[in-house]
């Protein structure tokens, strides 16, 4: 890791644990003023999380896109800049970090435990279809993540509404309705991306490996998370499942793309999807 | 019974446990090593194992993206896509035809749930009102006294749309499939290759097309230069020539492209031109050998009575009395060969390009040290097909459901003197987002006084 890098991560880390710990706080104690507050850190985080890919950067003269350090730190900066983005658009979103932070924590945690090292960029990422493949990737997890904070919300809040106490901290979020909505529109947004990430994968993949499929575990994997996400929509539009059903949906159907980005080359070491030394 | 049966194959159900099914031999094909993809680990597990690698293959779960169980799911869920389109396909044309028949009273239409009243100020027309729909986007029926209005008509033309490019995809993967020609060929710097099948290396054993003809090729390698950065490969120069005299650079990313074929560059070695001499400077042997040795692979290879096995440092160096390489930069190229008869080792020097050893009389010269590369060739056919498929694929998901339907109905009334457009929504997906849009659509028309429930 570069110098400036090193401190920037860990300093953003740091500020994004005491944002997490600030909305689990809100939540817990029933003060949801300082939700807004709270967001100012996520959004210093945010920029320290920025400095250090801007440092990576100037050490490597490449964004980061290979490994799975470099994966939490673009993927993480991904989440967090669509969390503030949902947040800056609606203020009642700004809560939805409750769910989107702390699982960028725990990403750029694992991250560091990772082989940061600082290389060059492996000659089969030189192509133009890597930006497309990678960054449609980023957004649709962004998405996902967005779409499963908002279930956790919807969870959460439903529980509330329900209680004889209901928990104040939940009036500064959208009416039960517009989550499930949402939670919907979040989904809808990352299977475009998540489509045309996979399109374009196969054709890249054809002049990587001569081959636009070849049931890597990596590919098997995201084909996996398509259908989970498909099926999730067409049992939306056709079946009807709403609020409930539908955010357990999305919270559980994120743990499918957490394992293709992190969790496939743990298990199975035959992928093709290592690119540092090839 | 027919009609039941037509009716589950047909359902949304069933397309759920054939997705689920196939998810679950997907999970299987991760796990289970499987014959095809990962032949050395399969022998390795087959030899520990035999017993459940032999239930396993009875069930084809080693081979499973192609065994029949796979394939007939695959079958059937072809079977469940088709009579689906066939069943909507009525439904998707009466949905996106425009009839009079679909204007109806704003206060009494059951199937809009978004229901407002807007008072409507002196100066805006009736005209004016259904004019600033149709530039927002709105295709309309009627006239003021009863309008019907609808925004991305088409839109369930893309649901048609994104289905049919799976039978895209299934038609370009068949075609591949069936044309297909899978080889690998090593080429050294300064060789020819005419396309003959029998230069192709022998292991893994060429797939040959079921239809069609393998590689219609013909070029020579011109220069092979790789790139290293410490120890990452960021790129390597692959320089053919065909037989138009035409240059072709090839890298990693960039295979060759011609007659629906690549030349992908996968593996590089060196090719050294050793020469031995007998004790009296006579040449006995000598001979370019294309050697797997770039990643710390020993190769072997024979001259004369010996057997040379070769270790390569590409960025040499002595640490600690040990050959090693500093990096994977090719900066200082050494071989270290150790020299066998018999079984017995006789010697072991490093050598240099230009340089030599000398062991029981003889003596190993290095002449020249170029590479060679192997390339994975495949051709195949229908590649156009599969990607049309993905674009169909990617578009008709963004039509579907970016640019979903809005309907509007809508009649302008003269109430206690004064004049309320009385409309009706409906969307497609969502609710909230059309309810805001519908809000704003006539804000500008309104004097701002609007009645939720005044009429609906």
């Amino acid at each position: 890791m570069a110098y400036w890098e090193t401190i920037l991560y860990i300093a953003s880390m740091v500020v994004y644990a005491l944002a997490a710990g600030g909305f689990i706080y809100s939540f817990v104690f029933k003060n949801p003023r300082v939700v807004s507050k709270v967001t100012l850190f996520v959004a210093a985080g945010f920029l320290m999380h920025t400095g250090a890919i801007i440092a990576r950067f100037y050490a490597t003269g490449h964004l980061p896109w290979s490994g799975h350090y470099e994966y939490a730190l673009m993927g993480g900066w991904f989440i967090v800049a669509g969390t503030l983005f949902v947040g800056w658009q609606s203020k009642q979103l700004q809560g939805l970090a409750v769910g989107t932070v702390p699982l960028v924590l725990i990403m750029l945690g694992y991250g560091y435990m990772q082989n940061p090292a600082l290389t060059p960029m492996a000659a089969s990422l030189k192509t133009v279809w890597l930006y497309i493949h990678v960054y449609f990737a980023w957004i649709s997890f962004g998405a996902y993540s967005l779409a499963m904070a908002s279930g956790t919300v919807f969870l959460l809040k439903q529980k509330s509404d329900t209680s004889l106490t209901p928990n104040p901290a939940f009036e500064r979020f959208p009416s039960l309705s517009r989550l499930d909505e949402l939670i919907f529109r979040y989904v809808v947004f990352g299977f475009i991306t998540d489509t045309i990430m996979i399109s374009a994968g196969a054709i890249w993949a054809k002049d990587l490996w001569g081959s636009y499929w070849a049931w890597d575990p990596v590919e098997t994997w995201s084909l996996i998370s398509w259908l989970i996400y498909g099926i999730t929509i067409h049992l939306r539009v056709t079946f009807g499942w709403r609020e409930k059903r539908l955010a357990w949906l999305a919270v559980v159907a994120l743990s499918s793309v957490i394992i293709c980005f992190f969790g496939v080359n743990l298990v199975v070491n035959t992928s093709l999807h290592v690119f540092q030394v090839r | 019974m027919l009609k039941k049966l037509i009716k589950y194959l047909s359902s949304l159900r069933f397309t759920i446990v054939l997705i689920s099914l196939l998810g679950v031999m997907f999970i299987i094909g991760l796990w289970v090593p499987q014959q095809r993809l990962l032949k050395t680990v399969y022998l390795e597990w087959q030899k520990n194992t035999p017993d459940l690698v032999a239930f396993l293959d009875t069930f084809g779960l080693t081979n499973v993206y192609t065994s029949p169980f796979t394939i007939s799911i695959w079958s059937l869920f072809f079977l469940n896509l088709s009579l689906v389109l066939w069943q909507r396909w009525p439904v998707v044309k009466n949905r996106i035809a425009v009839s009079d028949a679909k204007i109806v009273d704003p206060v009494t239409a059951s199937a809009y749930p978004f229901r407002q009243s807007f008072l409507i100020s002196t100066e805006i027309t009736d005209a004016s009102i259904l004019l600033s729909l149709s530039k927002k986007g709105f295709t309309l029926r009627g006239d003021a006294g009863g309008f019907y209005g609808i925004k991305n008509r088409l839109a369930p033309l893309a649901f048609m749309l994104f289905h049919l490019s799976f039978f895209l995809v299934l038609l370009g993967g068949l075609v591949t499939v069936y044309t297909e020609f899978i080889g690998f060929i090593d080429l050294a710097q300064g060789e020819k290759f005419q396309g003959e099948l029998i230069r192709y290396n022998t292991m893994p054993i060429p797939k040959m097309p079921a239809i069609g003809s393998i590689p219609n090729v013909s070029f020579k390698v011109q220069s092979i230069e790789p790139k290293v950065v410490r120890n990452t490969v960021t790129g390597i120069d692959v320089d053919l020539v065909d037989s138009s005299g035409t240059n072709h650079l090839v890298g990693i990313n960039t295979p060759y492209n011609t007659d629906n074929s690549s030349f992908v560059f996968k593996h590089l070695g060196v090719a050294p031109l050793f020469i031995l001499k007998d004790p009296a400077g006579k040449e006995v042997q000598g001979a370019y050998f294309k050697l797997d040795v770039v990643k710390g692979n020993q190769d072997t290879f024979r001259l004369g009575d010996f057997i040379f096995a070769a270790n390569f440092f590409p960025d040499y160096e002595i640490k600690d009395g040990a050959h090693t390489s500093k990096s994977m930069e090719f900066a200082n190229p050494v071989f270290v060969i150790t020299v066998m008869r018999n079984g017995k080792i006789i010697a072991e020097a490093p050598i240099t390009k230009n340089g030599s050893m000398e062991f029981a009389g003889y003596r190993l010269e290095l002449r020249d040290m170029p590479f060679w590369v192997r390339f994975y060739v495949v051709k195949q056919r229908g590649l156009s097909i599969l990607y049309a498929g993905f674009a169909l694929a990617t578009i008709g998901v963004i039509w579907r459901l970016l640019f979903y339907r809005r309907e509007i109905v809508g009649a302008v009334r003269e109430i206690d003197g004064d004049r309320w457009l009385v409309v009706a929504g409906r969307s497609e997906y969502y609710k909230s987002l059309a309810e805001d849009e519908f809000g704003l659509l006539f804000e500008s028309a309104s004097t701002g006084k609007t009645a939720k429930n005044q009429y609906g």
